[in-house]
């Protein structure tokens, strides 16, 4: 018997092997593929999970009973649903018609190019009774604040409309107190209601996106801020570090232990079992645990407040709001456009309040009949009206959230001072900027 | 093959050697074909991933080919020394710790137990561990160490241990040991497998012979037993340092890295790079420095190894 060389057996095994693997490509390739069709008989749609896309399943059924169309929800967990959106924009797949985004990735989408344009495809305008900060939100470039230097003298088109109206407010124990109307009162409130298993201040400190989302009222209302309007850092100024220590030291004193590992779930728990007098809040936590009676000993005694005023004056919320988006390799552009118009239709809207959903509709946010249900409603209004901050629009975003969240979440724990904290953070994120070619 | 070539006749004629290579021809495509489906999926699996990683770690986001610059903003990227430092810190607490206690779990079994019945039950126990899912034990951990409703502080205030909170996962010191215990749980059962395993190739008459000679449970376990596990240790040492490189899930549930960077591994700091930061290049780039490491300590590891050799 003939011996064969390794080198002979390495190529042909290469041989078979890529023949074997191209198979399934070739077939595919091979087959038919159907084109694009007026009306789908289902539209996928990429969701966060969690309480931000249930009432979206609970409408779901309703709109195939009025247009025939299957709603299918495919959820992922918030980090996850960005990267499988990333990676699934950078191969231009069409595996969805819909997808769920939170509001500080539309740079990112943006500058990918990787939506279709409400506008201009599928003749969306702007409705009186849905505030302009909802548009603008869902704009790309940004239609005020900086623009990203490769976004520069692009059109702007509106690429996502938000279906959940989240806006950060604030919640204290009505029972208690008044409300606080600057955060040297919450400083105050917090001592004085401060004792054992009882907190007079709630952190939300976990590392990243959450302790990222807890500060930036708080930096924003003192006057500091993560860019200027020319991508200068300002994380290392002394407003900016006058407000970290402000949450990282005085406020940390009446906090829960464990700051550094809370996330906005343990928040709304120690609210619901009574141990805890205040904090900043999502609307979501508030339907879901907060006021929910099955879980919370709290239900009536809590109410709900814009973002308390800071040293520069003003209390910023923060837009956290959820959109609705049309990837650009979605065959069914369409169809999901009209999906989207009925979703924003009112009564659409009242069915999805009903069933827990953060509506943006002004009419809706102020229906004194709806408060009852919905008491953090005329503060999610105020909210809107006064103009809530979004988070900076640079596709770099995630990267300058992690930099300084991971930082923030030093400062929580006590592993570094505030100011080390943040010098950190503006070194680090004054590197990435410059690399992406930033005026940093 | 060598064996099948020496048993085949030697052949006479045109004919036979015709019918030779036939056969030879159907032998060899009957191979190629039982090794079709498991070349084909470390191919897909394995090579391509691969092979665009080395392009990743060479080309910029648009695919123009950029030489070693991912390398190098990789290797003077400060972070990556905090996450080495933190992987360092990490190996030098469950590498002793996991071997050690393998260890004597294994003496203690192969000496005290004689019971086959009592070694199977204590076979499947060291087993189950190895079978969890890294992230179902990461919950678990979780439901042990977090702050408000953790397990750990309840049963220690409850006993009267402690009278407030320890923060297991907001300290850096505990946050490090915290996650260091679950890996511990999770993989000390490995080692006792293999070196009870070990410890079984002992030949009896050595130790009978020892025995008689008046050795000492110590002398007994450094001149005879040691000599037969030391090979495994290597094996140990050369799959745990490989895994901790890896770790991820359970830290990642626990305490994401923190508090700042403290627990921010090797492997958590190559995620934030590739889904936070969105740095493929330099990702890449880190993961082929990863590979050519293991590759590095695999080739010195088997150099060590007594294998025989073909």
């Amino acid at each position: 018997m003939q011996r064969i060389t390794r080198r002979e057996f390495v190529k042909r095994t290469a041989v078979t092997s890529a023949a074997f693997t191209s198979l399934p490509a070739i077939l595919a390739a091979c087959g038919t593929s159907t084109g694009p069709s007026n009306k789908p008989s289902k539209l996928v749609i990429a969701a966060v999970k969690g309480n931000e896309d249930a009432p979206l399943k609970k409408v779901a059924p309703k709109y195939k009973s009025e247009t025939g169309i299957t709603m299918e929800i495919v959820e992922f967990p918030y980090d996850q649903l960005f990267e499988k959106l990333v990676t699934t924009f950078q191969a231009n797949g069409s595996s969805y018609d819909l997808c769920m985004m939170d509001d500080p990735w539309m740079p990112k989408f943006g500058t990918m190019g990787a939506l279709q344009p409400l506008d201009s495809n599928f003749g969306f305008t702007r409705d009186s009774d849905i505030p302009t900060v909802v548009y603008d939100v869902g704009t790309w470039p940004p239609p005020h604040g900086p623009v990203p230097p490769s976004e520069k003298g692009k059109t702007q088109h509106l690429y996502g409309i938000t279906i959940v109206g989240n806006v950060e407010m604030f919640m204290y124990r009505k029972d208690k107190s008044d409300a606080p109307k600057s955060w040297d009162d919450v400083l105050t409130n917090a001592a004085k209601y401060n004792a054992a298993n009882f907190y007079g201040y709630v952190i939300r400190g976990k590392a990243t996106n959450p302790v990222s989302s807890d500060s930036l009222p708080i930096l924003w209302s003192f006057g500091g801020n993560i860019f200027d309007d020319n991508w200068k850092v300002q994380l290392d100024t002394p407003a900016s570090i006058d407000a970290v220590t402000f949450l990282t030291r005085s406020l940390k004193k009446y906090a829960e232990p464990g700051a550094e590992n809370t996330d906005a779930a343990d928040r709304s728990r120690l609210m619901a079992i009574g141990q805890a007098y205040q904090s900043t809040v999502w609307p979501g936590e508030i339907t879901d645990i907060v006021e929910d009676p099955s879980v919370s000993q709290v239900k009536g005694k809590v109410a709900y407040i814009p973002i308390p005023q800071g040293k520069s004056g003003k209390g910023l919320g923060m837009m956290g709001n959820w959109l609705l988006g049309i990837p650009k390799g979605s065959k069914n552009g369409s169809a999901a456009a009209d999906f989207i118009k009925w979703m924003l239709k009112t009564d659409n809207m009242r069915n999805y309040v009903a069933n827990g959903g953060i509506p943006i509709r002004k009419s809706i946010l102020t229906d004194a009949s709806l408060t009852a249900a919905n008491p953090y409603f005329p503060a999610l209004a105020q909210s809107f009206d006064a103009v809530p901050n979004w988070r900076p629009r640079t596709d770099q975003w995630n990267a300058v959230e992690t930099s300084y969240g991971t930082a923030m979440n030093a400062a929580v724990a006590g592993q570094m001072s505030p100011q080390a904290a943040m010098q950190k953070a503006a070194g680090e994120i004054r590197t990435l900027m410059k690399n992406a070619n930033y005026p940093s | 093959m060598s064996r099948l070539v020496a048993e085949i006749p030697a052949p006479t004629g045109a004919e036979p050697v015709r019918a030779g290579r036939r056969r030879r021809g159907r032998q060899e495509r009957l191979a190629y074909l039982i090794l079709l489906p498991a070349l084909g999926t470390v191919f897909v699996i394995v090579t391509i991933p691969f092979v665009i990683a080395v392009f990743q770690s060479i080309s910029s986001d648009d695919g123009t080919l950029i030489g070693l610059r991912n390398y190098g903003r990789a290797l003077s990227n400060p972070l990556l020394y905090e996450a080495l430092r933190a992987t360092g810190i990490y190996a030098l607490i469950v590498l002793p710790a996991e071997i050690l206690l393998g260890l004597a779990f294994a003496l203690l079994v192969h000496r005290t137990v004689r019971r086959p019945g009592l070694r199977a039950t204590l076979y499947v126990l060291a087993v189950l561990p190895l079978v969890v899912p890294p992230v179902a034990v990461g919950v678990v951990a979780r439901l042990i160490y977090a702050p408000g409703y953790g397990v750990l502080n309840y049963l220690l205030q409850s006993a009267g241990i402690t009278h407030s909170e320890i923060q297991w996962l907001g300290v850096p010191i505990l946050a490090m040991g915290s996650v260091a215990t679950v890996d511990i749980w999770q993989w000390t059962p490995f080692v006792y497998l293999v070196l009870f395993a070990g410890l079984q190739t002992v030949p009896r008459e050595s130790v009978e012979a020892a025995q008689v000679d008046g050795a000492t449970w110590w002398t007994q376990f450094i001149y005879i037993e040691l000599h037969y596990l030391w090979p495994l240790f290597l094996l140990i040492l050369f799959f745990r340092t490989a895994d901790v490189l890896r770790v991820f899930d359970h830290v990642f549930i626990l305490t994401g890295g923190g508090p700042g960077t403290t627990t921010q591994l090797l492997s958590l700091y190559m995620y934030r790079l590739e889904f936070k930061y969105f740095d493929a290049g330099q990702a890449a780039a880190l993961a082929v420095v990863v590979l050519v490491s293991i590759s590095v300590l695999y080739a010195l590891v088997t150099r060590a190894l007594p294998l025989e050799r073909a």
